[in-house]
Formats: structure tokens, C-alpha cells, sequence
């Protein structure tokens, strides 16, 4: 019965785990930038959505969710995301988000997103290129 | 089980005990040298009376005394009679089909992990709703996916759910859209400010008022 006991203890202290957010700030361009192997995971999805050729990750940062307390994730080009969980249901996460630069708030939303799945958020354009933010709901 | 009682020892020699009760009970006499003192003299008495066992004397002969027995049991042949059955205490069933239990929970476990492995693969639409709270512009868009089943007919599960999207830069809409194909949800921000570089970007951003 011991050996039960431990299996079981072990099988609930693998699922009991903390999920984590990453925000990333991504170049979409037509021109020959380098593609980026950082966001190889990304890149198929990115051609799709925004039908660009080439994809450069700016800036990326993580931080775990929970405890109701608001994350700031620093991407770098003075722009900087708040994300907050506000609830959890099982692997599917409540969110509130803010994409800020400078004294501007340029986006509030507040999304269910589930782990290891992506939300884009398509932001200004830049020459002939676009600014895009990738969130990923990590486990 | 701090008072003395003498009846439990012999209710846990007699083995009348099950379970708990039998587990506290030996607890008990091991740690209470009254009622270890007890059980003892007990088990000594009932030594005693097993190794001399009382001479049976029999008025009647083995034949005639089987003769009365069997006409009694022929007698009372219509009487129904209910056999009492064995109940047994949960620890007690536990421990005599230990075999059962490791295999119900090992199949329990089991499960588990497939729900749980199921409910991380599980492939989904995605709907999306937009509400502007800016009192600059306000688009609400709801899409139809809610209704898109699944090529296999189970409904589809969203991975990502836009509830409320808005903006406070002037001039400025910003819409979430759900995917089709792509199982992914994309916010468009439309009408931010164009700059020709990212140095002009970061300069322009940092001092944008809303």
C-alpha cells in the first residue's frame, strides 16, 4: 500500500505546476531580414496570419502567472506588457493585458487563453514592416 | 482508549474484534500495563482449559443421541432460517482484497492521465469578440465560430478567447479576430501612428499621449 500511496503523491506533484507567460515582440517584414530561428515554433503560424516572408524577434521575456499580482514583461523598443491573471480553470488561463509604450496604453484585453497556445496582436507599422506581439501561454 | 476495560481483551482474544476497533484495542494493550496484565491471564485461562478439555458424559448412546438430532432437524425442516452473514470492517476488506484496490487505482490513474493527456491535445476553433470601451471608437465583432464543429462531430473547444479588447489611442480601432484555419486568435490594432524606422518608432511611441 506504500508504494501506492507514493505513486500517487508523485502523480499529483507532476500536475500540480505553475503555467508562465511569453510575450515577444516580432519584426514582420517583406525585406531580406535573417529569420529568426527563435521563433521557428511561431513562423508557420506568422506567414499565415500576416503573410509576411521574414519574422525577427525584437524582444521576448517570461514570467509565471498566478497569485493575482500584475507581471511587466520589458520587450525592449520602450514597449512593455502588463499581464495578470485573473483566473485559472484548469489548463485554460484568465488574462488581463495591457500593451503599453511610453505613458500610452496601446491595447487592454482581457482574454481565456489556453496553455501552449498563441494570441497575436498586430501592432503600428514601421517602414514597410510590421510590429507584432506574440503571447504564449506556456505550461 | 485510556479506561480499562477488561471486556475488550477478551472481546480481542475471542477475536470479535475487526478493524480500527481491533487496531486500537492492541494498541491499547501494549501500551497499558493493567490490560496487558489482563489479555495475559486471559490467554494463560484459556491455555489452560483448551489443554484439558471437560470429560463429556453422555446419558444416552451415540446412535440414540444422533436418532433425537436428526428427528429434531427433520422437525423443524420448514422452519426458515436466516444465516447470519459475515460483516467485514473497510480496513479489514481493504486488506484482503489489496490485489483489487492496486488495480482499481492503477486503472484510476491511468485514466486520469488520458483525460488529462486528452484535454491537453484537444484541437480547437477560436472565437473572438470585440468590445471597444474607448469612448473613441467602439467595434463589436462575434464571430460564428461558436457553432464550427469538429470533422468528427465534437464540438470544438477554443484555445484562445478574446472577452474585451479596446484602445485609448485617438483615431485608433482594434478588433480581435478569430482563426479559421490557423487555431490561433490575431487583435489587429488599426490606425497606430506610422513611423518610416524603429529609432523614430521608439522616439514617437515613448512620447504618444492618450
Amino acid at each position: 500500500m506504500r508504494w501506492l500511496t507514493l505513486a500517487l503523491v508523485f502523480f499529483l506533484a507532476a500536475n500540480a505546476h505553475a503555467a508562465s507567460i511569453q510575450a515577444r515582440l516580432i519584426r514582420a517584414s517583406n525585406e531580406s531580414i535573417e529569420t529568426d530561428a527563435q521563433l521557428k515554433d511561431l513562423t508557420p503560424t506568422l506567414e499565415k496570419k500576416f503573410g509576411y516572408k521574414h519574422y525577427q524577434q525584437l524582444g521576448s521575456q517570461k514570467a509565471s502567472l498566478g497569485n493575482d499580482t500584475s507581471r511587466r514583461l520589458d520587450l525592449g523598443e520602450g514597449f512593455v506588457v502588463f499581464v495578470r491573471e485573473r483566473a485559472t480553470d484548469k489548463k485554460t488561463h484568465d488574462l488581463e493585458v495591457e500593451w503599453t509604450s511610453g505613458r500610452a496604453s496601446l491595447l487592454k484585453t482581457t482574454l481565456k487563453i489556453a496553455e501552449k497556445s498563441s494570441v497575436f496582436i498586430k501592432g503600428p507599422g514601421v517602414g514597410n514592416d510590421w510590429i507584432v506581439l506574440a503571447l504564449t501561454v506556456l505550461e | 482508549m485510556s479506561a480499562h476495560k477488561p471486556e475488550l481483551m477478551s472481546a480481542l482474544l475471542d477475536g470479535e474484534l475487526k478493524g480500527l476497533r481491533r487496531l486500537l484495542a492492541l494498541r491499547h494493550a501494549r501500551q497499558c500495563p493493567l490490560c496487558a496484565a489482563e489479555y495475559r491471564n486471559l490467554r494463560h485461562v484459556r491455555k489452560i482449559l483448551k489443554a484439558n478439555p471437560a470429560p463429556v458424559a453422555m446419558s444416552d448412546s451415540p446412535e440414540f443421541f444422533w436418532s433425537k438430532v436428526k428427528r429434531e432437524i427433520e422437525s423443524r425442516s420448514d422452519v426458515q432460517v436466516e444465516l447470519p452473514s459475515p460483516k467485514l470492517a473497510i480496513l479489514d476488506w481493504l486488506m484482503q482484497h489489496q490485489a483489487a484496490v492496486v488495480t482499481a487505482t492503477a486503472a484510476l490513474i491511468v485514466g486520469v492521465a488520458a483525460l488529462w493527456a486528452l484535454q491537453t491535445r484537444k484541437p480547437a476553433s477560436v472565437v473572438a469578440s470585440h468590445q471597444e470601451e474607448s469612448p473613441v471608437q467602439v467595434l463589436i465583432v462575434q464571430t460564428s465560430s461558436e457553432l464550427r464543429l469538429k470533422p468528427v462531430g465534437a464540438v470544438a473547444e477554443p484555445l484562445a478567447k478574446v472577452e474585451k479588447v479596446s484602445t485609448a489611442i485617438p483615431n485608433t480601432v482594434a478588433t480581435a479576430l478569430d482563426s479559421a484555419d490557423a487555431d490561433v486568435t490575431v487583435i489587429w490594432v488599426s490606425g497606430l501612428p506610422w513611423t518610416p524606422d524603429i529609432t523614430q518608432m521608439k522616439t514617437e511611441y515613448a512620447n504618444l499621449d492618450t
